[in-house]
């Protein structure tokens, strides 16, 4: 029999996030027609009922408060419903939850680890592949996970979303021992939603607008954030708009700031030095619009305007609003 | 309070990357290896909690090869008051986790309340190391951690990180493992003197021999890389010719949909 492969889901107030979702459909294909997928929520009831739409055959549920979920507690409890379920493969999304806890979950269920992986494939031994980039989307790698067990943490946006499937999967609760005393005593005290959160946060958007110097000045740049609001997308920075203050830290994309792959990334006034592309260049396609032909960004972009940002964001913010109806 | 920095040396960033000739790894021909930039990070974090807390000792930490040696001395000259190199198996390895388990034995008997690492290194980008450590020491662990300080309570810390939830505070208690997100400390540089100094400051050297003995049946990478490709070079933009900025974005918005597909 193919063991079965888990899923570790987060399902934040319920809903399954978008790279649970992603490696609900990985799960599958690894199982084959013939394996089980298992899901492992921390969330409670509601989460195990909405992971339920996507076909596990069974749930492990513990129900723990969100100002005390640790990757230690998440990990000694995903670890304890891989062994419950005889799973040899643990799947999570690439967030912040999913790469705290691949780790500790690696080092407590004794599994082979990758992180930002974009491909998995088995070898004709039966082995795990893993495909991975590295250096910032500069290369890739491609390794193999030795041994029975592997925790892997696929990265957002790299594979499609599985479809919903009916099912009545059983449902399994965990016990809450399993957790060391220590993580207890860590506590959220607060959580505020990200810095100018219209729209989704960096990581997780399908569409990133980013801007950079040549707008010129704070306030032209909430001509990135229209842009980003008729596309539904995040607004991202570079350091130069970070740095002079015109917007908060937590937008910056770049080798000190965020990486993100989005499906679409538009780098509005943004050269292109190195310290930038490598937090964007894994981008499936890259528009640039910039005043200097010669700059960098035109060099691995798809599309590129030359011309000036503050008359061209606007008309094609207006051209988005027209195709997608909204005026 | 006595703060491990783990450090990881990598290529520059203006590196020219290059496949080994066997093609499972990158090609350290030539190539300057440097502290990295959330290395450097984290050791001005640690610098700033010990100015904030007299008697406060900064430990480097490194695990790999000899060019562990030239980082740890970057990491003495800002200010680090000892280091000590974890040496790799003579074969080479890159496994993480084989990393954590020989960094997590060096440090069991190395005192530790606080272990600071960069979220992830910037050339593998795993970012496995802090987690499965702590793991390994049984303390808790916080990645992608901004802003953090010491807490109201003696023998805690308090930081703020960002997360897909949005903006998270976290008071923890110590010992723990922190994963630091961004250079939002501006870190140091150097002062001359002190890199003079470093470069005959003592490095300890823990003996690959002496790692294997300690983990015995856990001494096996469980992960081996069999490829290290370069993308083909992208071939510049499809630049888009036009006369008023209207013709611009009804040009580049069908090409979005027709041609890229990235939105109906």
């Amino acid at each position: 029999m193919t063991p079965s492969v888990l899923v570790l889901a987060e399902s934040p107030a319920g809903a399954v996030s978008g790279p649970t979702k992603e490696a609900f459909g990985v799960a599958r294909t690894l199982a084959g027609p013939d394996g089980s997928v298992a899901a492992v929520t921390t969330g409670g009831p509601a989460a195990a009922q909405a992971l339920a739409s996507f076909g596990p055959r069974d749930i492990w549920v513990a129900d723990i408060p969100t100002e005390s979920t640790t990757s230690g507690a998440v990990a000694a409890l995903a670890a304890r419903a891989a062994q419950e379920s005889a799973s040899a493969i643990v799947l999570v999304g690439g967030t912040t939850f999913g790469r705290d806890v691949v780790g500790r979950l690696a080092v407590r269920w004794g599994a082979a680890a990758a992180t930002g992986v974009t491909e998995v494939t088995r070898t004709d031994s039966g082995e795990l592949r893993v495909r991975r980039p590295v250096f910032g989307g500069r290369a890739t790698e491609t390794r193999t996970l030795l041994g029975p067990r592997a925790v892997i943490a696929l990265r957002p946006h790299a594979f499609g979303a599985a479809s919903e499937i009916v099912g009545t999967p059983a449902m399994h609760l965990l016990d809450r021992s399993v957790i060391p005393a220590n993580e207890v005593a860590a506590r959220r005290v607060s959580l505020a939603s990200a810095d100018g959160a219209s729209g989704p946060p960096l990581p997780d958007a399908t569409i990133v607008v980013s801007g950079g110097r040549g707008l010129r000045t704070a306030a032209n740049f909430s001509l990135i954030e229209d842009l980003a609001r008729s596309l539904g997308a995040a607004v991202g920075a570079s350091r130069a708009v970070t740095d002079a203050g015109w917007r908060p830290p937590s937008l910056q994309v770049g080798q000190t700031g965020r990486a993100v792959s989005p499906q679409l990334y538009i780098a509005v006034g943004i050269s292109g030095a190195i310290q930038h592309l490598v937090g964007m260049i894994s981008s499936r396609t890259i528009v640039a619009i910039n005043t200097d032909p010669s700059a960098p960004i035109f060099k691995v972009a798809d599309y590129g305007i030359v011309g000036d940002a503050l008359t061209l964001v606007p008309a094609l913010t207006q051209e988005i609003r027209k195709v997608r109806g909204l005026s | 309070m006595n703060i491990v920095v783990l450090i990881k040396p990598i290529p520059e960033a203006e590196s020219r990357l290059r496949a080994s000739s066997d093609g499972r790894q990158l090609d350290p021909e030539g190539i300057r290896f440097v502290l990295a930039g959330y290395d450097e990070s984290a050791v001005e974090q640690a610098l700033l909690l010990k100015e904030n807390a007299p008697g406060s000792k900064v430990h480097a930490v490194s695990f790999g090869p000899v060019r562990c040696e030239e980082a740890l001395r970057a990491a003495i000259a800002l200010g680090a008051d000892n280091a000590t190199w974890v040496e790799a198996p003579p074969e080479g390895s890159d496994d993480p986790i084989l990393a954590a388990r020989s960094l997590a034995a060096a440090l069991t008997s190395a005192p530790h309340d606080l272990i600071l690492g960069g979220k992830h290194a910037g050339d593998d980008e795993e970012g496995l190391v802090p987690s499965a450590i702590a793991e390994l020491l049984g303390i808790p662990s916080f990645g992608s951690v901004a802003d953090l300080r010491p807490a109201g309570n003696p023998g805690g810390i308090s930081f703020a990180r960002v997360t897909e939830a949005g903006v998270e505070k976290w008071e923890v208690p110590l010992p723990c493992v922190i994963g630091l997100q961004q250079a939002w400390n501006d870190p140091r540089t150097a002062k001359l003197p002190n890199i003079l100094k470093s470069r005959k400051a003592p490095i300890e050297k823990i003996d690959w021999s002496k790692t294997l003995a300690a983990l015995a049946a856990d001494s096996q990478p469980r992960s081996v890389s069999e490829r290290f490709a370069l993308p083909a070079p992208r071939t510049g933009a499809k630049m888009i010719e036009f006369k008023t900025p209207e013709e611009a974005a009804e040009k580049l918005v069908r090409l979005l949909r027709e041609e890229a597909k990235v939105f109906p």
